[in-house]
Formats: C-alpha cells, structure tokens, sequence
C-alpha cells in the first residue's frame, strides 16, 4: 500500500514540478510543495493505521456542547 | 486578476445553481425534521435561500462582480481579508469532502458494496479534478447536459409511482409543532440552497453581470421548486418510512414497477445522483483551488489541483465516523456551523464596504 501510495505521489509530482521549475512559477512550486508533502504525510499515515482526529466530529460535539441541541 | 480565462452564460449559471443545489440533497433529502410536513419545511427554507442570494448578490454586484477573496481584501485590508478568506475557503473545502463523503457512502451502501471508498473517493474525484482543471466553463456545459436529464428524472419519477401515492400520508398539513418546522426550514435553508454561496467564487465570469442576480434567484425557483416536490412525493409514497430512510429517493425508485416490464428503476436514479454530485463537488473543488491560488498570488489555480484533490479526499476519509454520525452532523449541527459562512461573511462585508463606501471610484480601489 505504501509503495502504492509512494508511486501515486511520485507521479504527481513528476507531472508537476518540472513544469513549475520550467516556467519559473516559485511561488506556485512552493505552494505545491506545501499542499503536496501534507497529502502525502497524511496518506503515509492513513496507510500505516494511524488515526486521524475527524475533523467533522470535533465540530460536531463543540456545536451540540455549546448550544445544548 | 484574472485567473480565470472561461466565460458562462446566464442560463448556464441557473443551471448550474440548479444542479448544484440538487446536488446532494436529491440522496439526503431537505427538512426531514418536519417528518411529513417536510416540503413545507424545504418551501420555507427556499424562500430563506432566495433571501441569503440576493445578499451575496448585492455584494457581488457592489464590487463589480469580483470573487468574495478579492472583495474581502478590499473590504478588511490585506492581512485580515485574506484571514477571512481562508476561513471561507476552508468551508468551501469542507462541505466538498461532505458531499464526498455522502456520495461514496451511497454507493458503497446500495451500489457497490464489496469496492473499497477509497477507490470511489478517487474516481469521483479524479473526474472532479480533471472539470476543474478545464475550468469553469466545460463545468457549465457539462451542467446544461447532465442538469435537464436530472431535472426531466423527477417528474417522470412521480408519475411512474402515482400508484403508490397516498396523499393521506402528507395529512395533516402543518401536524408538526412550529418549533420543529422552523428548526427543520433552516436546516433546508443551510443545505442546501444558501450552500448557493459557493458561487461568489463563480459569478465573477458570467458574461451579462447585470443579470447575475436574476439568474441565481431562477436557478434557486427551479430546483427549489422540484426538490419540494420530490420531498412530498417521498412522504406520499413512503409514508413514515421517508423519515427513517437514509436515501428515500434511491428506495423510491426500487418500488417503480410497471407490469414485470418498468423495473430496477433505481440505477437511472442512481446515475442521475452521480452526475449532480459531480456538479456539486466540482464548483466546491474549483471554489476551493481557486480561493486559494487568489490568497496566494498564484499565476494559475491548476497546479494546486491534484494536491488539493488529494487533501479533500483524506479529509473525506477521516471526518466521520459512521453514517448515523454524517446524518446527525447533517441534521444538528452543520445548520448552526454553515450560518458564519453562509450568512456571516457576506452579510457582514456588505455592511462594512456600505459603511466604508466601498469601492471607491477613481482611486486605488477596484
């Protein structure tokens, strides 16, 4: 799974980045380098079994706590 | 800036709005709160979305139609702008891996039970992913094409079922206690029309603006107008049971049987839902890409394509637990969680800018 995930990501970022590098665009290289290594880490993480807070359940129990629903 | 080169037509924002609109809630359907008085509910809850458009319009229409990213940024300075157009682009975002979320957990419930969601989650969208890239306007023809199809299904739907209408069961009108209808009609208003608000991102390339706030307000009637009928349809035919079913619409449609002949209606159904949460999570997508290569000076929104994707995919995966948790979120919280970015942002920056008399003319501004 984990190659799988290293070999999706590779490609993405073969597409990607030599065409950023090629027109000069910095900033956007480095905008999807950011975005690109946190999908990555966290696929990596997913992968190995690691659970990530739901996000949507923590603002769910926030919202039902403070307005007593 | 112009980050954007497509240009849409009126009709195709009206039916894009529709088919946005129609989006996930033709799977989950509005005002379930109200039990059989729920077409009441979405009624009431369309005129609240009419409401909350001609608010995000009149802002819109203020600034010339710009995007909400750069209207915030005249409107609060830089630092703050861009603070409040992350949060609006986060909620962008967030509401995609909902919809993500709600789309493949339909499928793997009814359709495809033995595929892996992860791999619905990247086939959707990776097809999202490649509209997006395209750009607004292949999204907008591609809704013309898919939208009417959706549009023509429901009314066919409802005749092919008049046999299992029972109009006793949406009796007696008005049943429920005012308290619940009203809980339920903001739940109708926050999902999904005023979920509308996604498109400050889009009206900035429709090529007549001067019409741009009767075309969202007639995208908003027409599927407004279907969704209240195919709410009361759902009470009519399935009596109590459209409340405790999880997709009323897709189990409607597994009753249509013509003579041994008309039957297993429900994969045209199934293929019609697709199609609208492609619509509704591609414009959520493209809101979101091009939000944020607007708040980072990007010359273009493509290259932070498949990372976004992939992000809103994992945030799809990891931010519920369970159905009956998506379903509770749906219905409890997210009316109270979506009134910040639905009503909050827009309403408070029209204020600003009108205190501010923003835009100026003639200087720096616009």
């Amino acid at each position: 799974m984990i190659a799988l995930l290293i070999m999706g990501f590779g490609i993405v970022a073969l597409i990607q980045i030599p065409a950023l590098v090629q027109k000069q665009w910095w900033r956007e290289l480095i905008v999807f380098m950011v975005l690109w290594s946190a999908g990555f880490i966290l696929s990596i993480m997913i992968s190995t079994g690691i659970t990530l807070p739901p996000i949507t359940m923590i603002i769910n129990k926030y919202i039902i706590g403070i307005f007593e629903l | 800036m112009f980050l954007e080169q497509g240009k849409i037509s009126n009709l195709q924002l009206s039916v894009l709005i529709t088919g946005f609109v129609l989006g996930s809630s033709v799977i989950i359907p509005p005002g379930q709160g109200a039990g059989h008085d729920a077409w009441i509910a979405v009624a009431l809850g369309l005129m609240e979305g009419l409401l909350i458009a001609w608010i995000f319009t009149a802002l819109a229409r203020q600034f010339e139609y710009k995007t909400i990213i750069e209207i915030n940024s005249l409107v609060y300075g830089k630092i703050l702008g861009k603070c409040i157009s992350v949060l609006f682009i986060w909620y962008l975002f967030h509401l995609g891996a909902l919809v993500l979320d709600n789309y493949a957990r339909f499928f793997k419930l009814e359709i495809y039970p033995n595929t892996p969601k992860t791999v619905l989650f990247l086939l959707l969208m990776l097809v999202c992913a490649s509209t997006v890239g395209r750009g607004i306007e292949v999204l907008a023809r591609c809704s013309v094409i898919l939208v009417p199809l959706t549009i023509l299904l429901i009314p066919v739907d409802t005749l092919l079922l008049i046999p299992h209408i029972d109009l006793n069961d949406l009796m007696p009108i008005l049943d429920v206690p005012s308290e619940k209808l009203l809980w339920a009609s903001q739940g109708a208003a926050s999902f999904p029309f005023a979920e509308t608000v996604a498109f400050l991102m889009v009206l900035a390339f429709i090529d007549k603006p001067e019409k741009g706030p009767s075309a969202v307000s007639r995208g908003l009637l027409i599927a407004g107008f279907f969704l209240i009928m195919a709410v009361a349809r759902n009470a009519a035919v399935l009596g109590p049971m459209a409340v405790i079913t999880n997709y009323p619409s897709y189990l409607m449609a597994q009753v249509i049987d013509i003579g041994d002949i008309l039957t297993r209606f429900e994969v045209v159904v199934g293929i019609t839902l697709i199609t609208m949460g492609f619509i509704k999570i591609s414009i959520l997508f493209y809101g979101t890409v091009l939000g944020l290569a607007q708040v980072f000076n990007l010359s273009s929104y493509r290259p932070i394509i498949l990372p976004v994707g992939i992000l809103m995919v994992i945030l799809a995966l990891t931010n519920v637990g369970n159905t009956l948790e998506l379903f509770e979120f749906a219905y409890k919280s997210y009316p109270i969680y979506a009134v910040p970015f639905q009503i909050g942002i827009p309403l408070v920056t029209l204020i600003v800018a009108k205190l501010r008399r923003l835009p100026q003319t003639g200087g720096d501004q616009v």
